[in-house]
């Protein structure tokens, strides 16, 4: 048997001729990566990629037994923990998963800055990204509700009243998110068609458009790295980074079966509307520099509210950081380190507020 | 009971054994394993006249032997200095009981020291093929310390005939010893296999490096095939009993397989499935890219399935340290009824030469029994602390519930696959509970004086 004639062949050409995956292959192929001393920081996407197909996984396994009702959602968690074979396990690796998840879109997002990748032709690879980041952040807070325990129930409160003051938009969106003038029903019910259709939808779009545009771009290069009397070596990406990725993969995982085996989810007693919040009730971690932030800004200032002040401020750091590739194009060196000590800046302030807010 | 023991606060002198001697696992792990290596990578070499595998082979040899020699003898001592320490009875047992064994493993331990010492120091001074002689009789040391070893570590869990006869080849060779043998070499295969992908994916030349670092993916075949059959018959031949306890745990620590010890036994699997794909993928199918810092986190998740394995071997075992003979804490099985009869602090020999001089209170009392029963797994207000255990415990419910403990009806006391029974008689468990009210802030509730105490100050 000529190897043309083996069977695998065979299924291989009849496939070739009907969907062209040479095609493919070649684009793969074409794709290089290079080789540098921060080249680490590639592999932050990939493992995004990797923590977001755990949650898809696990958020639709969850979804056959969690029940979206305000007398059911607490007991149907509970049965989830402790009555489902491994609901345990597929519950803690969505929530260690989520958490995981947003940790590397954020070190993603840092090395980017940090390798200036926003520069010409990528600004709107950038933005895709900074929209990425929001809805990845609006998935934990869309989820965290959904257990219906008293940490969350008064952690997405005191988060809807926070956006309610925000001008002009504020008070209809928290409503429309609510459902009405208090979390209840209408707020599961809201926040899981949110969690579970709306966001997953949106988030498929924008990251389809992501990596077309870092397809068509290819991987972009910190300033300094290849010039024309030192060249940067460079990889195929298929096979070579490919494989490495496989393997950062795997050991990516290995991190997340760590925690969700050893530190598996608990969940807290069921919500009481009624009840008096929890003393110390705090966001998540990845709420938590915002939420401490607000909570240094005094009664009012002058003659505007101190909350509306703070998220006014919040809102100008992002916007800076959003607009970046607007105000450092790369072609001026000034503007180009006012960039990178703007973003050490905000770096160091988002750590700084999340630990103190932690501690606090 | 029978000598004094080491108080360790917070963490618990449990963790002090647990921590030396999960190091002294990976590094004799590597010493065995590395053995191989060494004498199998040699033996290549020397068929194949290759001059850039002698030069690795050197280089590696130099940290390998600094590693496992000086780091391996340091954690051996180690154990012996905190088991001793911390459970003195059990050590009492494991000496008397194999003093032939620890002096045969004693002279193969020093025999494989002399061999890997006169290895790194001959390199240039033997022939290659006396050289190559010296790496398989290192090789053949080294395992002879782990057949020696084995018999002991399973003994622990699966004593067998021993248990009637008290002979100690019968205890050595014990239903468990085989299968043990065959899993321990393949994991010190694979850990060796992994430890030189970290040395070779360092290599300067490139096809060498290549030819190394696939050559070390493959030790990780064995324990891919012959890992699961060999699991099998280990624990086919573990008590049943203690299966049980994987799975459904106690109720205080979690229901089915949510029971601490099933979800390392998930760990341990998922963690070993990756490792395989993982050495595939990596070192075998791409071993140009396999990176130095790859290397490193591929080996850490080597040694945390070697871990992870290890500790639930250890938590099998429980409530004893030999299994249905000696309880974790020391106590005996068949001592239990005399104890109970006629008194713990009565019959234990050091808690008695302790007590009379000083004319402790009921208190004090009470947590000398507290030392001796219960502090090998508890502490007073740190891991598996009692503070919390106790929770707002009043005294009543303190005694009902060492009552509980002390049963050795299965019906009344769920603790009973995991922990020891209580064992005294109902003064002790007064003097405990006069002690554990302490901890939990109930004393001033509580009657400080024991039964004994306020019978006698009736008249």
């Amino acid at each position: 048997m000529t190897s043309s004639n083996l069977p695998t062949n065979k299924i291989g050409n009849w496939l070739e001729e009907r969907l062209k995956l040479s095609a493919l292959t070649q684009i793969a192929q074409k794709k290089e990566v290079p080789l540098h001393k921060h080249s680490i920081w590639y592999y932050m996407g990939g493992i995004a990629m990797l923590f977001l197909a755990v949650q898809f996984v696990t958020g639709i396994l969850l979804m056959v037994y969690y029940v979206p009702d305000l007398e059911s959602a607490h007991a149907s968690i509970l049965k989830i923990n402790s009555q489902i074979q491994f609901g345990w396990f597929i519950r803690s690796l969505h929530s260690w998963g989520a958490n995981l998840m947003i940790a590397v879109v954020f070190l993603h997002l840092f090395s980017s800055y940090f390798m200036k990748a926003y520069r010409k032709p990528r600004e709107i690879t950038w933005l895709i990204g900074m929209l990425l980041l929001v809805i990845t952040m609006a998935f934990g807070f869309s989820g965290y509700l959904l257990p219906w325990d008293d940490i969350s129930f008064f952690a997405t409160k005191i988060g809807l009243d926070i956006a309610s003051k925000t001008p002009l938009i504020g008070p209809t969106l928290a409503e429309l998110l609510r459902g009405g003038e208090n979390i209840g029903q209408s707020t599961i019910s809201r926040f899981f068609v949110i969690h579970v259709a709306i966001l997953p939808l949106v988030l498929l779009g924008l990251l389809a458009g992501h990596l077309v545009l870092v397809q068509m771009h290819g991987m972009s290069k910190p300033p300094g790295i290849d010039t024309p009397e030192k060249p940067c070596p460079k990889e195929k990406f298929f096979p070579n980074f490919f494989l490495r990725d496989l393997l950062v993969w795997i050991l990516s995982f290995n991190v997340l079966a760590v925690l969700v085996t050893l530190a598996p989810w608990g969940i807290g007693p069921e919500a009481d509307p009624f009840a008096p919040a929890p003393l110390g009730i705090k966001p998540e971690w990845y709420f938590l520099s915002m939420f401490q932030f607000l909570k240094l800004m005094p009664a009012s200032v002058g003659p505007i509210e101190g909350e509306l002040v703070g998220i006014f401020l919040i809102a100008a750091v992002a916007g800076a950081l959003v607009m970046v590739p607007f105000w450092d194009d790369g072609k001026s060196e000034g503007r180009s380190a006012l960039a990178t000590m703007y973003g050490l800046a905000v770096l160091i302030g988002f750590i700084a507020f999340t630990i103190w807010g932690a501690i606090s | 009971m029978n000598y004094p023991i080491w108080v360790v606060p917070i963490f618990g002198g449990g963790w002090i054994i647990g921590i030396i001697a999960i190091v002294h696992v990976f590094l004799s792990h590597f010493a065995v394993g590395g053995g191989a290596f060494l004498a199998l990578t040699e033996e290549l070499a020397y068929r194949r006249k290759d001059e850039n595998l002698y030069a690795y082979l050197r280089q590696h040899s130099r940290f390998f032997m600094l590693l496992t020699s000086v780091a391996g003898a340091v954690t051996g001592v180690g154990i012996w200095w905190a088991i001793s320490l911390v459970n003195p009875d059990g050590t009492a047992v494991l000496i008397q009981n194999f003093t032939l064994g620890w002096a045969v493993e004693y002279v193969f331990f020093v025999a494989e020291l002399a061999t890997v010492f006169a290895y790194y120091y001959t390199w240039d001074k033997l022939t290659k093929e006396q050289h190559l002689n010296l790496a398989r009789m290192y090789f053949g040391f080294s395992v002879m310390t782990l057949v020696v070893i084995n018999g002991i570590l399973t003994f622990m869990l699966t004593p067998g005939h021993w248990l009637e006869s008290r002979y100690w080849l019968e205890g050595f060779f014990n239903a468990t010893y085989w299968p043990s043998l065959v899993l321990r070499l393949l994991i010190m295969f694979a850990l060796a296999g992994m430890y030189a992908m970290v040395t070779s994916s360092q290599i300067k030349d490139q096809k060498t490096r290549e030819y190394v670092v696939r050559f070390c993916a493959k030790w990780l075949l064995p324990i891919f095939f012959i890992g699961p059959v060999a699991g099998y018959f280990y624990l086919a031949n573990v008590p049943q009993a203690a299966i049980e306890t994987v799975f459904n745990g106690v109720h205080a620590s979690g229901v089915g397989n949510f029971s601490v010890l099933a979800r390392a036994l998930y760990l341990s699997l998922i963690l070993s499935g990756t490792v395989i794909v993982f050495a595939y993928i990596g070192p075998y199918l791409n071993p140009r890219g396999l990176t130095v810092r790859i290397s490193i986190l591929f080996l850490i998740c080597g040694l945390t399935v070697t871990g992870i394995t290890e500790w639930m071997r250890e938590l099998l075992r429980k409530p004893y340290v030999v299994y249905g003979y000696m309880y974790c804490n020391g106590i005996r099985k068949e001592s239990v009824d005399k104890l109970n009869e006629g008194g713990f602090l009565a019959q234990s020999k050091w808690s008695t030469i302790t007590a009379l001089p000083h004319g402790q209170n009921d208190i004090e009392l009470g947590r000398n029994i507290f030392r001796y029963q219960c502090m090998s797994c508890h502490t007073e207000n740190g891991y598996r602390g009692m503070k919390k255990l106790l929770g707002e415990r009043d005294r009543d419910a303190i005694e009902g519930f060492l009552k509980t403990i002390k049963s050795r009806n299965k019906e009344n006391n769920p603790y009973l696959g995991i922990m020891p029974p209580l064992v005294g008689n109902d003064d002790d468990l007064q003097k405990l509970a006069s002690y554990l009210c302490t901890i939990n802030g109930h004393s001033e509730t509580s009657p400080a004086v024991s039964s004994k105490t306020r019978a006698s100050s009736q008249f």
